[in-house]
């Protein structure tokens, strides 16, 4: 049984080998002219004003939360909506309320102002 | 007659006294007063009723209570405990008028404890069902809790906590030792029965009842208290107001050894016999230690405190000698206490109200003079307490002594110091209170009639005429509790063979008829 | 490329063993929808109003399709309806409403908005009441899930209560940890026996799969680490009292009767039907867990001054008392565990509407204190706390004797006879606490001295600290549920056999026990 997983086990070698060699051929065989502007994490545009201590507004997860949640949700109808011939009226029923609860849900969010930039 | 009526009324009257508004609160020392004495009556018309040549119990009442669980409530009453229950109705119509003759604090929920404390014993007195008693059994600590608790003195929270844990950790052993019974004895197919016939009829291994026979005896001994089960004794009675002590050391006492006689010998002979001799040493050793100990206190309390252990180490010589004569004398005994204990700390009460709530010997004294009326009735109360002659305790402590010495008589001869000993710890606390020079303490007034005599004159009558006519309890005892313990007597007689749970099967079946 | 399928057929739905969950389900959306609408009334009396209906309506609906004996697979065998999960969702429905009213005047109830409130409880019943009926692994880890996370959130629905936040992040990670475990178990059952549904695993184990097979004994193993975590089984309980503390009490009193009814009818479904046949490697660990939680409990349980810790610890022990239920794998102690689940609802109920009271009024808050003097100033709540007391401490003329009676019962029965002999011992340290609580009740001085002038003493009856809004009637709607359960502790105490003939339903829908 086990010997079904050596593919895997092949595979995970192969990929640590060739990624790792990369590296490090990189480390020995690459060129290094280094100065001040090159050292900064960005190579362009404004010098970054993030400190260690910044966070993000929680309104960027509420949001971020959300359109997962509906994201995810709606991605079921697909497969539905593609076979629904062979599910039958049933499955379009169970469908119909799977929408209403997530309009219902949407509804929610958005009275309860959670969708609002704060 | 129906046995539920005498039974539920203290329940019941306590239950309206309960229920009455704030403003009529008085009226509740009333409801239960008249609650205790329509027991009384009733119990009364049962002893004059009471057909004392039938061996089997009478006026039985018989439903199925938990049919699931083969709980049935089963109540009757032969000659076994036909006088405890007089005995019980008595003192707490007793106990019930002393109260009603002075303030309490909260008297609703007083009198409603008082009623459901009757209830609860009566109860474990009337019930012919295994787990009905230990409902009972458990039930008692709730009022009891609550009297010593709410209406004690001194350090009364930590005594009544410390009483309660005592008693009900040998009481939760009952309990499993209960179920244990009841579970293992049911046949296979057969119908689970905590009855107490029915568990007389079936058979249980022998190892099996030596360990249900210790959980039964831890509860019964805690309760009574036996020797070195006694530690929450001393605080309890210090805490304790009088009523309720009158109550705990004269009836709650004598439950741990009628449970002995009612359930353990007929149920459980084959292990009574095989640890008849440890009974015996516990009972002999409460003898001693609580006589010695009852004359070294400075409390009168304690003293007859110690004095009780003494008397029910006694009692359960009685039990245990397995003889017909010894278990008669135990039962006796049970009554004879339960009065004299409740005339002695009646008396204390008084004599503590004549000296600034005094109960040491060292502050009390040369009251006889002052309060002879007092003096007279605590001699009667001594005396029987020695067992004089004449005394109805002396016919039980005799009968005692007679079935140990017919059965195993080194424990009788040392019993019978302890009846020596009774007579010194007797007589130094009546002489300590009522003789030598005036204590300190000491204020000059007999005992008020209004307010003490009627509780203490039925008591001390009831005595006096158990001395004159004993006959009038052996009479109607002796046909049961020679059944009582016939099953276990002849597991002690027979020499140790291999037919042993045959016997055991075919003893009860005759105590039955 | 799109493949056409062969046209799947609708499963089979048995819509009348559905309605109570379409009905939770319909009252859970509206109750969200009617929380949207401001105004007073809606916010104070309508959504109440709503969520008793809709318990209301799914405990009705519980009852009508009640059948004695009758195993109904809905929904494809995904759920099954039988007198188990209809009576301990009884349980669910008792706590559901009881934690409605008694919230109605909670903090909580304002700091999160009454909508979402109702709306968190609603479906954490629903939840449960999945998990009663579950009848396969995946259905069994939904359900928990569904009554998990709303209650994560409902312990920090106190938010401006820094402890009820605590409680809730607390309950968060170790719930998540024990469901992860609680997965990765059930998985690993899936992975040895090779299907999902309890009676399918019954038949495998009995058949294909040997008992001593290791993947299935692991699975075993964290499975029953992970239930042991929601029921607080020691020594997985180390959150039970932090927990129980910080959060509002309406939910910590939901918490306590119906998670651990809910926990243990998983135990249940999953160690005395599917698992039964594995009985002899699973039971000697579960007689183990249930020793060190009785120990364990009770112990922790007797230097508590705070009523709620109190509380927590001595459920701990309490759920080791219903573990000997389910240790035993026998139809008498099935009943036994169902019989004590429905009393221990009656009790502890009882015990936290007190609390409840009490903490919104005292100086106090939940600690002992709070108690002091109850009998004399508030006998309607004293007498409901005292007798929760002894029902909990297992005094007769409670139902507490009598289920306790039936547990050690059950376990002499099963051959567990020293576990009721430990169920007894506990029952002895636990008098220590429960004794407390009645005496701080009843027994506190009789008088206080005032000051006065040397020589004349002069004295009170102690009353003091006691407002008009402490009086009992002042928050009719707890003392009334404190009445009710108290008085319901009596009277299945003195006649209990209703709940018998319910248990007596219940003994016979494990088929795995039956004959």
């Amino acid at each position: 049984m086990l010997q079904s997983y050596l593919p895997a086990l092949v595979f995970l070698v192969l990929g640590g080998a060739i990624g790792g060699a990369f590296t490090l051929l990189n480390g020995v065989l690459g060129p290094r002219r280094p100065n001040p502007v090159k050292n900064e994490p960005y190579e362009c545009g404004l010098p970054s004003e993030v400190k260690r201590s910044f966070r993000f507004g929680i309104s960027f997860y509420l949001i971020a939360m959300l359109f997962i949640l509906f994201d995810i949700e709606v991605i079921f109808l697909y497969p539905i909506a593609v076979q629904l011939k062979a599910f039958g009226v049933f499955a379009l029923v169970e469908t119909l309320v799977f929408i209403f609860l997530l309009l219902v849900a949407f509804v929610f969010v958005w009275r309860r102002g959670a969708l609002e930039w704060k | 007659m129906s046995l539920s009526i005498p039974l539920f009324i203290p329940l019941a009257s306590g239950l309206l006294a309960m229920l009455l508004p704030r403003g009529a609160a008085w009226l509740a020392r009333q409801l239960v007063l008249g609650g205790t004495f329509a027991t009384l009556f009733y119990v009364v018309a049962m002893l004059v009723d009471f057909d004392s040549s039938a061996k089997g119990l009478q006026w039985v009442t018989r439903e199925n209570w938990i049919e699931t669980l083969g709980i049935h409530y089963s109540l009757g009453v032969d000659g076994l405990n036909l006088f405890l229950i007089a005995v019980t109705a008595l003192l707490f119509t007793v106990c019930a008028l002393w109260s009603a003759l002075r303030e309490w604090d909260r008297p609703r929920l007083y009198y409603f404890n008082l009623g459901l404390a009757e209830t609860a014993v009566l109860g474990a007195f009337m019930a012919q069902d295994l787990a009905l008693f230990v409902v009972f059994f458990d039930l008692m600590l709730v009022p009891f809790y609550f009297l010593i608790g709410v209406w004690g003195r001194g350090e009364r929270v930590q005594a009544t906590t410390k009483f309660v844990i005592y008693t009900l950790v040998g009481s939760l052993l009952m309990l499993a030792g209960a179920i244990a019974l009841g579970v293992l004895s049911t046949p296979d197919g057969g119908q689970i029965s905590f009855e107490l016939a029915d568990l007389q009829r079936r058979t249980l291994g022998h190892g099996t009842q030596v360990w249900i026979f210790l959980l039964f005896a831890a509860a019964f001994l805690v309760k009574a208290p036996a020797f070195p089960f006694h530690g929450w004794m001393p605080d309890t009675y210090r805490a304790t107001p009088t009523p309720v002590l009158v109550l705990l050391s004269g009836i709650l006492s004598k439950v741990g050894a009628y449970g002995f006689l009612r359930i353990v010998l007929p149920i459980l002979p084959g292990a009574s016999s095989t640890l008849q001799e440890l009974m015996l040493v516990i009972a002999v050793v409460s003898i001693l230690y609580g006589s010695v100990m009852a004359f070294s206190q400075d409390d009168a309390r304690l003293v007859v405190g110690y004095s009780s252990i003494a008397q029910l180490g006694f009692i359960t010589l009685g039990i245990f000698a397995l003889d017909p004569k010894g278990a008669q004398g135990a039962v006796i005994q049970m009554v004879n206490h339960a009065l004299v204990v409740a005339g002695l700390f009646f008396v204390i009460a008084v004599i503590a109200g004549r000296s600034r709530e005094s109960e040491s010997l060292e502050r009390l004294g040369g009251l006889a003079l002052r309060a002879p009326v007092l003096a007279a009735l605590f001699l009667i109360v001594a005396l029987a307490t020695l067992a004089m002659p004449g005394s109805p305790n002396f016919v039980g402590e005799i009968l005692i002594l007679f079935g140990a010495f017919d059965e195993k008589i080194v424990y009788g001869l040392v019993a019978s110091a302890g009846v020596a000993l009774a007579a010194v710890y007797a007589i130094r606390l009546y002489q300590r209170t009522m003789h030598n020079r005036v204590g300190p303490d000491v204020e000059p007034g007999d005992l008020s009639w209004r307010l003490d005599m009627p509780a203490i004159a039925p008591v001390v009558l009831v005595l006096l005429a158990l001395a004159l006519y004993p006959q009038f309890v052996l009479h109607r005892t002796e046909a049961t509790t020679t059944t009582k313990i016939a099953a276990a007597a002849a597991k002690s007689h027979q020499t140790p063979g291999p037919d042993r749970t045959a016997s055991s099967a075919g003893a009860p079946d005759q105590s039955q008829k | 490329m799109i493949l056409p399928l062969a046209d799947v057929p609708a499963p089979h739905i048995d819509y009348k063993g559905l309605s109570p969950l379409i009905a939770l389900v319909g009252g859970t959306v509206l109750v969200l929808m009617a929380a949207l609408l401001r105004g007073r009334f809606v916010q104070r009396s309508l959504l109440p109003l709503l969520t008793l209906g809709t318990l209301g309506a799914a405990m009705g609906l519980s009852i009508w399709v009640w059948s004695p004996g009758d195993h109904r697979p809905i929904v494809e065998s995904a759920l099954e309806v039988d007198a188990l999960a209809l009576s301990l969702s009884l349980v669910f429905y008792v706590a559901g409403i009881a934690t409605v009213l008694l919230a109605h005047r909670s903090a909580a109830l304002s700091d999160a908005g009454a909508g979402e409130y109702y709306t968190l409880l609603l479906s954490s019943v629903t939840g449960m009441v999945l998990l009663a009926e579950a009848a396969n692994l995946i259905t069994l880890f939904v359900g928990i899930e569904l009554l998990s996370i709303p209650l994560y959130v409902l312990c920090a629905s106190q938010v401006r209560r820094r402890a009820s936040l605590e409680a809730g992040l607390k309950y968060l990670v170790i719930g998540s940890v024990g469901s992860a475990t609680l997965l990765y178990g059930l998985a690993l059952i899936y992975g040895a026996a090779g299907t999902t549904s309890f009676a399918g695993i019954d038949r495998a184990l009995g058949d294909t799969v040997s008992l001593s097979d290791p993947l299935l004994l692991t699975g075993i193993a964290l499975a029953c680490a992970g239930l042991a975590f929601k029921a607080s089984v020691a020594p997985f309980h180390q959150w039970t009292p932090d927990v129980y503390q910080g959060a509002p009490t309406p939910v910590t009193a939901f918490m306590a009767v119906a998670t651990k009814a809910a926990a243990f009818a998983i135990f249940l479904r999953l160690f005395d039907s599917a698992l039964l046949s594995a009985q002899f490697q699973w039971a000697p660990a579960l007689a183990a867990l249930a020793t060190i939680t009785i120990v364990v409990g009770n112990v922790g349980a007797i230097a508590q001054d705070s009523l709620k810790r109190m509380l927590a610890w001595s459920g701990v022990a309490q759920a080791g008392y219903i573990l000997a239920g389910v240790v035993v794998g026998t139809q008498k102690g099935l009943e036994a565990t169902v019989f004590y689940l429905l009393v221990y609802l009656l009790m502890n109920v009882a015990a936290f509407a007190v609390v409840i009271a009490r903490e919104r009024v005292s100086e106090w808050g939940d600690g002992m204190r709070a108690l002091e003097g109850l009998g004399r100033a508030a006998p309607w709540l004293a007498w409901p706390m005292t007798i929760a007391m002894l029902a909990l401490a297992g005094f007769p003329a409670t139902a507490g004797f009598i289920g306790k009676f039936y547990l050690i019962d059950a376990a002499v029965d099963g051959d567990y006879a020293w576990l009721g002999v430990v169920i007894v011992a506990g029952s002895m340290i636990s008098l220590v606490y429960y004794l407390r609580v009645v005496a701080v009740m009843w027994m506190g001085p009789m008088e206080v001295r005032l000051p006065s002038l040397p020589g004349r003493p002069r004295t009170a009856k102690p009353v003091g600290g006691w407002s008009p809004e402490a009086d009992a009637w002042a928050q009719p709607e707890v003392t009334l549920v404190a009445v009710a359960c108290a008085a319901a502790t009596m009277f299945f105490g003195i006649w209990p056999n209703p709940l018998f003939d319910l248990v007596a339903d219940v003994g016979t829908s494990l088929a795995s026990l039956v004959g």
